[in-house]
């Protein structure tokens, strides 16, 4: 299994990082290094994923068509990145001459944390209730080719359920399981956490190096403070970061833990310069997260909409708000689109 | 609105029960206030948190989120706080003046106060060891290893949420929402009946079968602890296999199709 783990990990991490490049280089955003890009091309993959996923899903497409076509989109966007190789150097010339600023105790510490939260999941289990469902989704498309037309817990055909059509997050790790050959059930549970649990530190990381960009040591701690306290919350199962600890692969705990964080360090970055590209990339991550589920269709464009309605009054920038709010358009089409779904 | 209260009230408990979290936001959102300069931060970092919290409470917009979201999830509404990033602030603005081994003691004090404040996610509690790389109990993969696949069954409770992640080719007479037919005591639906017979401590396989033959079940999964009246012989099944806590009964010569239950 390390094998698999190692190459899906490769395989997500570097395809995302080159799609991050790619799509940096269409927005034209400066040099912004790995993380940045990885991040970004996370987004980009989920957010081409809902827009695919939806209107295939309404027009009984089969999974394989599915696969097909997203795959292509990808590798697309993978292959492109390749030709980003002047922004790659130079990123790499950056992070190789700053490695060992990031030697400091904070850093030291949250790579620990995180080594130790992964060591423990791997190692343990987490009998969530709602697997059934959502596991099983996956599992029915790999096994049936069908996406979301058989009830997921008696694999009896039926309706979709027009709550969970719109964010059907199972079905990008039934896509990961069909690349891999691995059962779905494995990749969510065994694998899964390998790649959310790190994507997490990585926003977390963005985000201090925003707060504190001439203060590596402190950038360590507060990233080492984040992780910590993905390892002590409270409410079991219902905080948001509770949810990402225990269950990675649970889209709600990725919008939770991953989105919403996500979509702040995108605020801070356009209420610091109000640059298109970083626009652009919180509309992304807006439609990304109403993939991940269904809250992600309401609570992006809240979470959005105060956080930016705040930033544009301290601008005085009505522009900035409108900016905010055309940002939030994916969820806003989505959430009318659910609205008539479901009444 | 009282009961509007009672929901927010109920949920926010839920969210913090056990721990101090909450009075560590709260402390380190006035803190961000007290201490940053720049304004934007202060807003996005400090004030923020604090908006949310009023948005929640608030019953104008409370019960708003509460239609559109559901009165039974209004707790979402509380992972909008932004936790891990409002009070590693707050304790990084307290190291930042600091240097040198004075930095590093409290870098370590806002650790344990951590600690102290949350409690520990990854618990034996709430974690068991795994034994298996599908992470699903282990009676239900040892099952899972006898049964043949594209069968349709009736499962004991304790494996129908698992058994199709080991094995997704299995189809099930029941899903969960099945569990809402325990407790009734009259009823003439077959499915319901043919459910709440499979509950008893001794099943009358006179009623079970015909039941679930109705349902085109071929195989039965139950504890190994239940009785029964009459023989599975004489209703045309045979014993199939066991392990140490399940007996699986199969109907004699049957069909492995492969298709869906409709």
């Amino acid at each position: 299994m390390r094998l698999e783990i190692l190459l899906t990990a490769a395989f997500f991490f570097g395809g995302s990082c080159l799609t991050g490049y790619a799509l940096r280089r269409l927005l034209r955003l400066g040099q912004e290094g790995f993380l940045f890009s990885i991040v970004a091309g996370v987004m980009c993959w989920w957010a081409l994923m809902e827009m695919i996923l939806v209107p295939m899903t309404m027009a009984l497409a089969s999974f394989t068509g599915f696969v097909t076509v997203y795959t292509i989109l990808v590798l697309g966007c993978v292959f492109a990145g390749c030709f980003c190789r002047k922004e790659i150097l130079a990123d790499a010339k950056q992070a190789a001459g700053a490695a060992r600023e990031y030697i400091t105790p904070g850093h030291a510490a949250a790579f620990g944390l995180i080594l130790w939260q992964l060591y423990f999941i791997h190692h343990h289990m987490y009998l969530e209730w709602d697997d059934t469902y959502y596991v099983n989704l996956a599992n029915e498309a790999v096994q049936s080719d069908l996406i979301y037309w058989i009830y997921p817990e008696t694999g009896a055909i039926a309706d979709f359920d027009k709550r969970y059509v719109l964010s059907l997050w199972p079905i990008f790790y039934a896509w990961l399981s069909k690349l891999t050959g691995i059962l779905p059930t494995i990749m969510a549970h065994t694998v899964l956490p390998w790649l959310i649990i790190p994507l997490a530190g990585m926003v977390y990381e963005l985000i201090g190096r925003r707060l504190f960009p001439k203060d590596r040591q402190l950038q360590g701690m507060f990233l080492a403070m984040a992780v910590l306290l993905h390892l002590f919350m409270s409410g079991e199962h219902i905080a948001g970061i509770t949810f990402l600890s225990l269950t990675p692969w649970v889209g709600k705990g990725v919008l939770a833990g991953i989105l919403i964080p996500s979509l702040f360090y995108w605020i801070l970055r356009t209420a610091e310069s109000e640059e298109r590209g970083l626009w652009i990339l919180l509309g992304i991550t807006c439609l990304g997260g109403c993939l991940l589920s269904s809250m992600g269709i309401l609570l992006s464009p809240l979470f959005v909409g105060v956080t930016a309605g705040l930033a544009g009054i301290r601008k005085k920038s009505p522009q900035y708000l409108l900016k905010g709010a055309l940002s939030c358009l994916p969820c806003v089409l989505l959430g009318i689109y659910y609205i008539y779904l479901t009444h | 609105m009282q009961e509007f209260f009672d929901i927010a009230k109920t949920d926010f408990m839920d969210t913090f029960e056990g721990a101090w979290l909450f009075p560590l936001l709260v402390t380190a959102a006035l803190w961000i206030l007290w201490q940053e300069k720049d304004l934007t931060r202060k807003l996005l970092l400090g004030a923020l948190p604090l908006i949310f919290l009023v948005l929640y409470w608030c019953p104008l917009t409370g019960i708003l989120f509460m239609k559109i979201l559901g009165e039974n999830v209004y707790w979402r509404i509380l992972w909008l706080l932004l936790l891990a990033v409002t009070i590693p602030y707050g304790g990084c603005l307290l190291l930042k003046k600091r240097t040198g081994l004075q930095r590093l003691g409290v870098f370590l004090l806002c650790l344990a106060g951590i600690v102290l404040c949350g409690e520990n996610v990854l618990s034996e509690e709430s974690f068991e060891p795994s034994t298996n790389v599908y992470k699903l109990p282990q009676y239900v993969i040892e099952v899972g290893e006898l049964l043949p696949g594209h069968i349709h069954a009736m499962m004991s409770n304790r494996l129908m949420p698992y058994i199709r992640m080991y094995d997704p080719t299995i189809t099930l007479a029941f899903g969960r929402n099945a569990l809402a037919y325990n407790g009734i005591e009259e009823t003439t639906s077959h499915e319901q009946l043919l459910y709440l017979e499979a509950q008893k401590e001794e099943m009358d396989l006179d009623v079970l079968i015909p039941l679930a033959e109705e349902m085109d079940i071929t195989f039965f999964v139950f504890s190994n602890n239940r009785t029964y009246i009459g023989k599975w012989e004489d209703y045309g099944y045979e014993p199939y296999g066991s392990t140490d806590e399940f007996d699986i009964f199969a109907k004699k010569g049957y069909e492995n199709t492969g298709e869906k239950a409709e």
